[in-house]
């Protein structure tokens, strides 16, 4: 498929003060169902981006937005009036993405009635000049002005992609779901493990062909940045995604097709706001009781607040202190990272349900930080020990609990008494305990001197506790990544039990409203339900192939646990009472979703679009995006 | 193409008796094609060894310009006429002075001295002449068998094969002025390469200065009638764009005389470093253009560079072969870049035959510069020059100077390949010299290997805010050797300067090798292996006793035989060598006078097999000149 990329040479749509049906069939004239139409104004937003490039701090400012629909049974989209001219980018899987252009629709502008939202076929006239893309071909146009709302429909027809182009148009997850590392399932394991879980694998970036001698080079550089591939492995690893890369590209018959887009998808909209730039790491987020959504840059220590009413948004610097270095106590991981503004590591997200404060984990500190978004001033709260702030979640009573993934701890600050509390979870062994109790004593070193790790297979690293989530009865869950379990702590005695997880991988979890525990097993490609009364792990196959799910959220109200697709560019939403999927395809390649967050009273549901690096995803920079169900359209099945 | 032509084409084919399979070497790239391969295997891996100097050649350009050889560089590929055309071996000279020798012992038989307009500080240099029959004059007649030959004062020779006399009734008195009524401007424009001669016409290029200046001088491609020297078409790359110039074709062309195509490979719009006054993406800038031979018209086009900043000129002679590829066999064009990218084409449509992602470009902070969001780079083959050089990468051969290029490094602006310059120093990796450079490629035979050589030395450039009244200071397009090369961008706010990136003991910041030979494998997009392609031992301020094969920045290309060998000078060391096509194992070295900066060919004569180098030094090695053409054989 054609990218975002190209936008800046797409033709352009004149602006109507009405609505826009698309009618989208194939070269038979049959409609075409389930083709995602993706709507951009022309204009890009003027924006001051004078503080390297990102708006500086406290300025109110525009962002870029956009709105994918999807057409119904009858291959109808509508979208509804713009104040400006607009492009839409239309894509069908197995078609060849079509640009609308102002020629289409400028050459026509004759007028008949139209009774509905969704327009007609029969409103469509035989006005229609080719696109300057010459793909669109045979448009036909009308505008209908005669009575009620304006609608203007285009007709547009899709032309086949080659095999090769459809093949190649395949998201990351297909290819990587035959990458079998010579059989080797532990090796893919740790490769999963280890490499997958800021971007995506197998994608055309990483299907490039290397050198044996490149990849090792990449694989340093990102151990650097932190991912801990076993060294003993780099070697292996090179030799067969390099052999296997271009067995794939030799074969690529073998890949199998992704799983097609289904026909609910016409009864929801997407809208996605840019912010930040190619370099930007757009990671954890909440949706503030103020209605603002609050978003965490996490690579540049910037938080963003954006007003999805105007689309706009003010952009806030966290501070930091002189003597603070890049990378904070952790010591800077991206000295080759290109664009870098990081002391702090602005990381995870929660919201006091006092006062509306924000809580925010900056994972290169021994810190807390805290937000008041009416005074939009920052606070630090010093802690008295622990490693790598990570998830953070707020209780009924205003505790604020979050993991210490380095010093495997769970934390929690008494907002009454203003103090922290650290909850060791146990070590798995005696060296573990030993390698914790000496973090001081590693940190004390200066970053540049300090001992490093060198992970094998076996051992790994440290359990890292990850996840968290308060249960309705205010219990606290944690997730342990490596350590493969997850644990209880009782809120009021601090008592800790751990519990061995049966599958691969415990990232992040969930507590649904009836107090189960919904867990994503990272490598097994697994949602797991943990049913605490029962003790009983219940996995769920993800609808998609070999995807590595990095977190997810639960609809308490709606009863559907949404998770990543972060391989396949989807997102997943699972009905808790059914049983049953719904995939819902991003609207840019390379979408790589991480922190999910609903809004319990519309039933959006909200991500980011958080790879890293951003400008691997396809249009180059992050965007927030949200799912809306359409109003007044039924879902289809 | 039309029948007329295709018939003139087709006569003049049959006419030269020869082809450039038959272990000839009718064309400056071997054939039409640029393959850079001989069918000759007389001399192959069992007995290189034993390889020696045949003869020696001296064009005498030392003795007759004395001082201003230090301004040239020695890049001709000599080509070898048929027995109908005199089978003479044929080059030129820096200062296009084209010499005919006996094949078998270097004695010269005539010269040409086209007596060029040596005015300006513009360097001297030709890669070769073309030959062609033509077949409207009669057989016998004179000027029946040609050579075409673009000078540095830009004028379009046709003298005859065989006597090396001026052809009467082509332009005037055998030349067309390339320039237009405006004269001759030395210094600006000039042509090096051999011209394109196929289907009953002879097309140039021209070397273009376009850093110097905002609007430089166009690059218009010209295709002139082989008889009579009169203008059938001419292409301006740029299409005409008023605020920039160039785009132009320094490089050979190829051609596809079946489909009637000509191919372009064109530089970089003016000036190179700047700009915000050619927005877009500036086609058919920096991309191989593929015309109708016959019209001149565009056919298609593929830019594999978009907006360049970075002086990525297309560097090479496009080459054309079969991509064997699932029983299919798909007319095809590789194409080496300075990034370092070998794009592969199908050259009948442009399209890509391996996938093309979009590798997203950092932005500029220039005030009003707009780099092109991303530039296309194929999924394989992979890059030939790792681009990623960061401080822990730093090179050096004490912890001191690697100390001082690490902190280089670290205060360099480096957002990977395709950073534009700004007024902060920022990494050029490749550089402007590469990654590949215009010696290209040799393809092996039928077997989709494409044997390159590339630099691997990184520069580091920057634009300085100009102070009103400052001139244009240099008359190169790539700094010297150990020196940094400021130049004002005439009609821009900015002189840019550039040089390559060294410790204060003058050695490269990365590793080396600072030079490679690449096998690459275009049927499986991989790298087959890779080599050092030259030693060190030189370049020290003494000499060492033994070769430090590390690898040096080179200029010039090899070829390919069916013994298995590769034959490439091109290193700062005096060398000629040959390499095992099947593993890059040096086979045969040989010192020579000069730095051989020009790319070898060969040819069976009398059941002899001849390597010929020219070895004249370059310019910009700043390692002395000469005038020799070195002929090795086999004893006899």
């Amino acid at each position: 498929m054609r990218n975002l990329y190209f936008l800046p040479v797409l033709c352009l749509i004149s602006a109507f003060s009405h609505a826009t049906t698309l009618h989208i069939m194939n070269a038979a004239g049959e409609p075409l169902s389930r083709v995602m139409v993706t709507q951009t104004a022309v204009e890009k937003v003027v924006a001051d981006l004078s503080d390297d490039g990102y708006a500086p701090h406290g300025v109110l400012t525009p962002a870029d937005t956009t709105i994918t629909r999807f057409t119904d049974a009858d291959g109808n989209v509508s979208f509804d009036d713009t104040a400006g001219a607009v492009q839409y980018r239309v894509r069908s899987q197995g078609y060849v993405d079509q640009y609308i252009s102002e020629d289409s629709l400028a050459a026509d502008s004759g007028t008949e009635s139209a009774t509905d939202d969704n327009g007609d076929d029969s409103l469509a006239g035989d006005s229609g000049e080719d696109s300057t893309d010459g793909d669109v071909g045979e448009d036909s146009l009308a505008h209908d002005s005669s009575e009620g709302p304006a609608v203007t429909t285009l007709d547009v027809t899709m032309v086949p992609m080659t095999k090769e182009q459809y093949i190649a148009s395949y998201p990351s997850n297909v290819w990587l779901s035959k990458l079998s590392l010579g059989g080797d399932e532990d090796l893919k394991n740790s490769f999963e493990l280890n490499c997958s879980f800021c971007h995506q694998q197998a994608s055309p970036f990483m299907r490039n062909e290397r050198t044996v001698e490149q990849w090792i080079a990449v694989f340093e550089r990102m151990n650097s940045y932190g991912a801990r591939l076993p060294g003993d492995e780099h070697q292996q690893l090179a030799e067969l995604l390099q052999k296997e890369y271009r067995e794939l590209r030799e074969n690529p018959e073998v890949v199998p097709e992704p799983r097609r887009w289904e026909g609910h998808l016409s009864s929801i909209e997407m809208k996605e706001w840019v912010i930040g730039d190619g370099f930007s790491q757009m990671h954890d987020f909440l949706i503030h009781p103020n209605g603002f959504i609050y978003v965490g840059d996490n690579l540049f220590d910037r938080l963003y607040e954006i007003n999805t009413e105007t689309g706009e948004y003010t952009v806030y610097k966290v501070p930091h202190n002189d003597e603070q270095q890049p990378g904070g106590i952790l010591g800077n991981r991206f000295v080759t990272f290109p664009k870098m503004h990081n002391y702090l590591g602005v990381h995870s997200f929660a919201v006091s349900p006092r006062d509306g404060n924000i809580f925010i984990t900056p994972s290169m500190q021994q810190a807390l930080l805290e937000f008041n978004p009416k005074t939009k001033k920052f606070t630090t709260h010093e802690m008295p020990g622990g490693y790598y702030p990570h998830t953070i979640r707020v209780d009924a009573k205003d505790r604020v609990w979050f993991t210490l993934a380095l010093s495997s701890q769970v934390a929690m600050l008494d907002r009454t008494s203003n103090e922290f509390t650290l909850i060791d979870l146990p070590a798995r062994g005696v060296q573990e305990w030993l390698i914790l109790k000496s973090l001081p004593l590693i940190f004390a070193f200066d970053p540049a001197n300090r001992p490093q790790p060198s992970p094998t297979r076996e051992s790994i690293g440290l359990p890292m506790p990850y996840g968290i989530d308060v249960a309705p009865d205010g219990g606290i869950w944690v997730a342990r990544l490596y350590a493969n379990d997850i644990a209880h702590i009782d809120p009021e005695t601090l008592e800790v039990t751990m519990i061995d997880f049966p599958f691969e991988g415990p990232r992040r979890l969930r507590i649904d409203a009836d107090g189960m525990v919904w867990i994503v097993a990272f490598q097994d490609s697994l949602l797991v339900k943990y049913d605490p009364k029962a003790d009983v792990f219940t996995p769920y196959e993800l609808p998609v192939v070999n995807e590595i799910p990095y977190a997810l959220n639960v609809d308490k109200e709606r009863g559907v646990v949404w998770v990543n697709g972060n391989q396949s560019d989807t997102i997943l939403g699972f009905d808790i009472a059914s049983e049953t999927w719904k995939v819902y395809p991003m609207p840019r390649q390379r979408f790589f979703t991480r922190d999910i967050e609903i809004s319990e009273s519309d039933g959006a549901v909200y991500t980011t679009n958080s790879h890293f690096p951003t400008w691997q995803s396809e249009g180059g920079l992050p965007t927030l995006l949200r799912i809306t169900p359409l109003p007044d359209q039924a879902p289809q099945h | 193409m039309s029948p007329p032509r295709l018939a003139l084409s087709l006569a003049a084919l049959l006419a030269a008796g020869t082809t450039a399979a038959d272990s000839g070497w009718l064309y400056y790239g071997g054939d039409q094609g640029g393959k850079h391969y001989s069918t000759a295997a007389v001399i192959d891996r069992d007995n290189v060894a034993g390889l020696d100097v045949a003869w020696v050649h001296r064009s005498g350009d030392v003795e007759r310009y004395g001082e201003a050889m230090q301004n040239t560089s020695a890049q001709a590929t000599p080509i070898l006429l048929p027995p109908s055309a005199g089978e003479s071996l044929v080059y030129c000279t820096p200062f296009n002075r084209v010499i005919a020798l006996d094949p078998g012992t270097g004695e010269q038989r005539w010269e040409f001295d086209p007596g060029i307009d040596r005015r300006g500080d513009r360097t001297f240099r030709c890669r070769g002449v073309s030959y062609a029959v033509e077949p409207r004059v009669a057989t016998g007649a004179h000027c029946h068998h040609r050579l075409y030959l673009a000078t540095h004062d830009r004028k379009l020779w046709a003298i005859d094969a065989r006597d090396g006399k001026a052809c009467d009734g082509f332009g005037r008195a055998g030349a067309v002025e390339l320039y237009g009524e405006e004269g001759y401007v030395p210094g600006d424009v000039s042509s090096s390469s051999a011209p394109t001669v196929a289907g009953g016409v002879v097309v140039v290029g021209s070397g273009v200065i376009d850093f110097a200046r905002a609007t430089a001088p166009r690059g218009t491609v010209s295709a002139f009638d082989t008889l009579t020297g009169k203008r059938v078409w001419q292409f301006d790359p740029l299409l005409g764009h008023a605020s920039s110039g160039a785009a132009n074709v320094w490089a050979p062309m190829s051609v596809d005389e079946d489909n009637g195509l000509l191919f372009l490979p064109t530089s970089a719009p003016s000036p190179d470093y700047y700009g915000v006054d050619r927005p877009g993406d500036d086609l058919y800038a920096n991309s191989i253009v593929a015309l109708d031979l016959a019209t001149g018209a565009v056919r298609w086009h593929f830019q594999h560079v978009r907006h360049d900043l970075w002086d990525y000129d297309t560097p090479a002679q496009p080459i054309l072969f079969q991509w064997e590829k699932n029983g299919a066999s798909i007319p095809a064009l590789a194409q080496v870049t300075k990034q370092s990218f070998v794009f592969v084409l199908n050259r009948l449509t442009g399209e890509s035959l391996w996938e093309i992602t979009e590798h997203p470009a950092p932005p500029s902070d220039i005030p009003g510069e707009r780099p092109a969001l991303t530039q296309p780079k194929p999924i394989a083959p992979p890059p030939l020059v790792d681009s990623f050089l960061i401080p822990s990468n730093a090179w050096g051969l004490t912890p001191w100077d690697r100390g001082h290029c690490a902190q280089q490094l670290a205060a360099l602006n480096n957002l990977g390949l395709f950073t534009p310059l700004s007024e902060q120093l920022s990494l050029m990796y490749p550089g402007s010299l590469g990654g590949a450079n215009w010696g290209g490629g040799a393809l092996l035979a039928e077997s989709g290997v494409l044997l390159v050589n590339i630099n691997n030395a990184a520069f580091s450039g920057k634009l300085v805010p100009t102070p009103a009244g400052a001139a244009s200071a240099a008359k190169t397009d790539h700094p010297e050797s150990g020196k940094r090369m400021q130049v004002t961008m005439q009609g821009t706010p900015y002189t840019v300067d550039i040089g390559a990136l060294t410790s204060p003991l003058g050695i490269p910041c990365n590793a080396p090798p600072w030079g490679k030979l690449i096998a690459v494998n275009l049927y499986t997009g991989s790298i087959d292996w890779q080599t050092a392609l030259g030693s060190v031992h030189e370049m020290g301020p003494i000499t060492a006793p033994f070769h430090i094969d590390w690898g040096t920045p080179n200029l010039g290309g090899g070829i390919a035989t069916a013994g298995g060998l590769f034959f490439i000078g091109a290193t700062m060391d005096r060398q000629i060598r040959a390499f095992d096509v099947n593993n890059g194992e040096t086979l045969w070295k040989f010192t020579l006078a000069n730095d051989a900066t020009a790319t070898p060919m060969t040819y069976l004569y009398r059941g002899r097999q001849y390597v010929v180098i020219n070895a004249g030094g370059h310019y910009m090695f700043q390692r002395g000149y000469g005038d020799y053409l070195y002929a090795f054989a086999l004893p006899e």
